[in-house]
């Protein structure tokens, strides 16, 4: 593979070790701008913790993280105004409104009128599909995937280079899940983001990602969609080979066909 | 004139090229630089974008605001020259504006109505009061109809925490009580030289109302906000939901532990308590008053009988029932939110303090009046 591509994230060298047991070791990894990758692998693979790495949220015990050439310290402010994230369950605040939610980050980082402040976080809900009913809710008050969509409305609301999606897709049902993986390609195609994803949900993978990240054997082997299911490592071949995995990828291809 | 952009006029069309960064950190002065822009005599404005390096939502967003303002007075307007990665973004922005609508007076203050909202408050209050007393006593009557085996580990576990736990801080607390009271009333005392009496003060003090209710406002601390935090988690994360859809009723396994578990605890408390008290008193008798041991141990026999002790380990296991009951009753009450599980924990322990003072006086009262 050349060597043309911006990296927005490199890691070097990552390990993570719990206790006696090594989760990653000597794990690298690049994400090129402009791309969604999606981050796959089986339970205790270290999805989570590699994601809590790059966040700065978990503090590896060896390795070098920078995300757009910032280097990531444990529990030090990372490049907060150039990524955003959204949670697995969500994590709004509860006791915001959805509105007040999306404001807040903006409010954080900027000196901007209350005025404009709320006008651009409507925009930021509405952008996302949701409307100024669900903008005047409390997050209690919302179905999960509308509480995911808010979620996602504050990841988005300081316009960052970065997106970061921890199973963005878990926990919602088939047609919330398709709707928002066409959100998720639709903001991918449309603004300038990066998108890093950990799913389980193999439609997501081949409907969205533009390139695959596997955990397997304490590393990561990154590929685009279409090569990776061809490696010979048993888990991949295992995960892919599942008839689920099968037909969401000829679904897939049948969409890029027509 | 400006870093952001340039303008020209061409008759009828004034002509706007924009430069460098419109982006999210520029937006107080971009839209400032906008507001500036201000067609006299022409009826066209364009926006090309020549020299736009880096272009975001907010950016584009600004800038669609600013036309809009232009349509609205009848001037036209038209953006020109972006290139298709700065179009996207502003192509964004018309396509929600096209679905969606503002809600006039979405974001106008709702009028408050203090004295509606005060009687409705009150209402609600006295709505949830009845409710708290009918929940309170359906939880009791679970218990006692259906007692389970597991219930019993429970009540151990409980005594322990709030009870076995707590007994180095009350003590503590207590022992620094009885040096206190022994201080302030040989103070008194000593006027008349008749310091020995000291120990009546202190005894009966510690025995009849401080060592129970210092350690029952020590557990409501401790052990109420811990259940009403305890008892408000598991009703977030649905753990009260999964015990019920088990089969399992929350109020036997949850709250029937609790309140009997501390029944339990808080009279043995109070029997360390009062040692500690007594403990304090008579250190300081010793040391600095010049009573010693054996003579505040024959003046504490002759002041004091078992009706003193009893006064105060009788009100022990209704102090630990409030305690108790309003503390997991708070808990289950939480839902919704984190701000909610916060509110209701300091409700918790504020009542329950509250409610310990106001039966401590009625004990009073009547004890006295029955002359116990």
């Amino acid at each position: 593979m050349p060597e043309s591509h911006e990296h927005v994230i490199t890691i070097r060298g990552l390990v993570n070790r719990f206790g006696s047991q090594v989760v990653h070791d000597d794990l690298q990894l690049d994400v090129r701008r402009d791309e969604i990758l999606g981050v796959v692998g089986g339970s205790g693979t270290g999805k989570s913790v590699l994601l809590r790495s790059i966040l700065g949220l978990h503090g590896p015990n060896e390795g070098r993280i920078e995300v757009l050439g910032q280097k990531i310290r444990y529990h030090e402010p990372g490049p907060h105004k150039q990524w955003g994230v959204l949670f697995q369950g969500g994590a709004l605040l509860s006791g915001l409104t959805v509105q007040e939610n999306v404001e807040l980050p903006i409010a954080l980082h900027s000196d901007l009128s209350v005025g404009m402040r709320r006008e651009l976080a409507v925009l930021k809900i509405f952008m996302v599909g949701l409307d100024l009913n669900a903008a005047a809710k409390y997050p209690n008050e919302l179905s999960g995937g509308m509480q995911k969509r808010a979620s996602l409305a504050r990841a988005l609301s300081l316009e960052p280079k970065i997106l970061f999606l921890d199973e963005p897709t878990a926990g919602l049902d088939p047609i919330s899940a398709s709707q928002f993986d066409q959100l998720v390609r639709y903001l991918g195609d449309n603004l300038d983001l990066t998108i890093v994803m950990i799913t389980h949900d193999v439609d997501t993978l081949f409907g969205v990602c533009d390139r695959v990240a596997v955990l397997v054997n304490k590393g990561i082997i990154v590929d685009t969609v279409d090569e990776i299911v061809k490696h010979p490592d048993p888990w991949i071949q295992e995960y892919f080979g599942d008839p689920r995995a099968v037909r969401a990828r000829r679904a897939a291809k049948a969409k890029v066909n027509t | 004139m400006n870093a952001f952009l340039t303008v020209e006029k061409q008759g009828g069309l004034l002509q706007v090229f924009l430069k460098d960064d419109w982006v999210f950190d520029n937006l107080n002065i971009l839209q400032e630089t906008l507001d500036n822009i201000i067609p006299e005599t022409e009826t066209q404005v364009k926006f090309s974008c020549g020299g736009l390096k880096n272009f975001d939502l907010a950016g584009a967003w600004v800038l669609y605001e600013r036309s809009m303002d232009f349509e609205e007075i009848g001037v036209t307007t038209d953006f020109e020259g972006f290139r298709a990665s700065h179009f996207k973004f502003l192509q964004h922005i018309i396509d929600i504006a096209a679905t969606k609508e503002y809600v006039p007076g979405y974001f106008d203050p709702k009028p408050s109505h203090f004295v509606r909202n005060g009687i409705r408050k009150l209402g609600e209050n006295t709505i949830e009061a009845v409710d708290s007393v009918g929940y309170i006593a359906r939880a009791v009557l679970d218990g006692v109809k259906r007692p389970s085996r597991l219930v019993v580990g429970e009540i151990i576990r409980q005594v322990h925490a709030t009870g076995a736990a707590a007994i180095p801080i009350v003590m503590t607390v207590c022992f620094l009580m009885g040096i206190v009271l022994a201080y302030q009333s040989a103070r008194q005392l000593e006027q008349f030289g008749a310091n020995i009496f000291m120990v009546d003060l202190v005894a009966t003090s510690i025995f009849r109302e401080l060592g129970v209710l210092l350690a029952a406002i020590m557990v409501a601390g401790r052990s109420g906000s811990a259940f009403a935090a305890a008892l408000g988690t598991m009703k977030l994360t649905e753990e009260v939901d999964a015990l019920r859809v088990m089969g399992l009723n929350p109020n036997q396994i949850l709250i029937i532990p609790r309140v009997v578990g501390l029944m339990i605890a808080l009279p043995v408390l109070t029997v360390f308590a009062n040692i500690a008290g007594l403990a304090g008193g008579a250190f300081i008798g010793a040391t600095v008053l010049d009573i010693n041991w054996f003579s505040f141990t024959e003046r504490l026999a002759e002041t004091i009988d078992v009706n003193d002790v009893l006064v105060g380990l009788s009100k022990a296991p209704v102090f630990a029932f409030l305690i108790a009951v309003t503390g997991t009753l708070r808990g289950m009450q939480v839902k919704g939110s984190a701000e909610e599980l916060g509110r209701l924990t300091t409700v918790a322990v504020v009542q329950s303090i509250f409610l310990i003072i106001v039966a401590d006086a009625i004990f009073t009262v009547v004890y006295s009046r029955i002359g116990f």
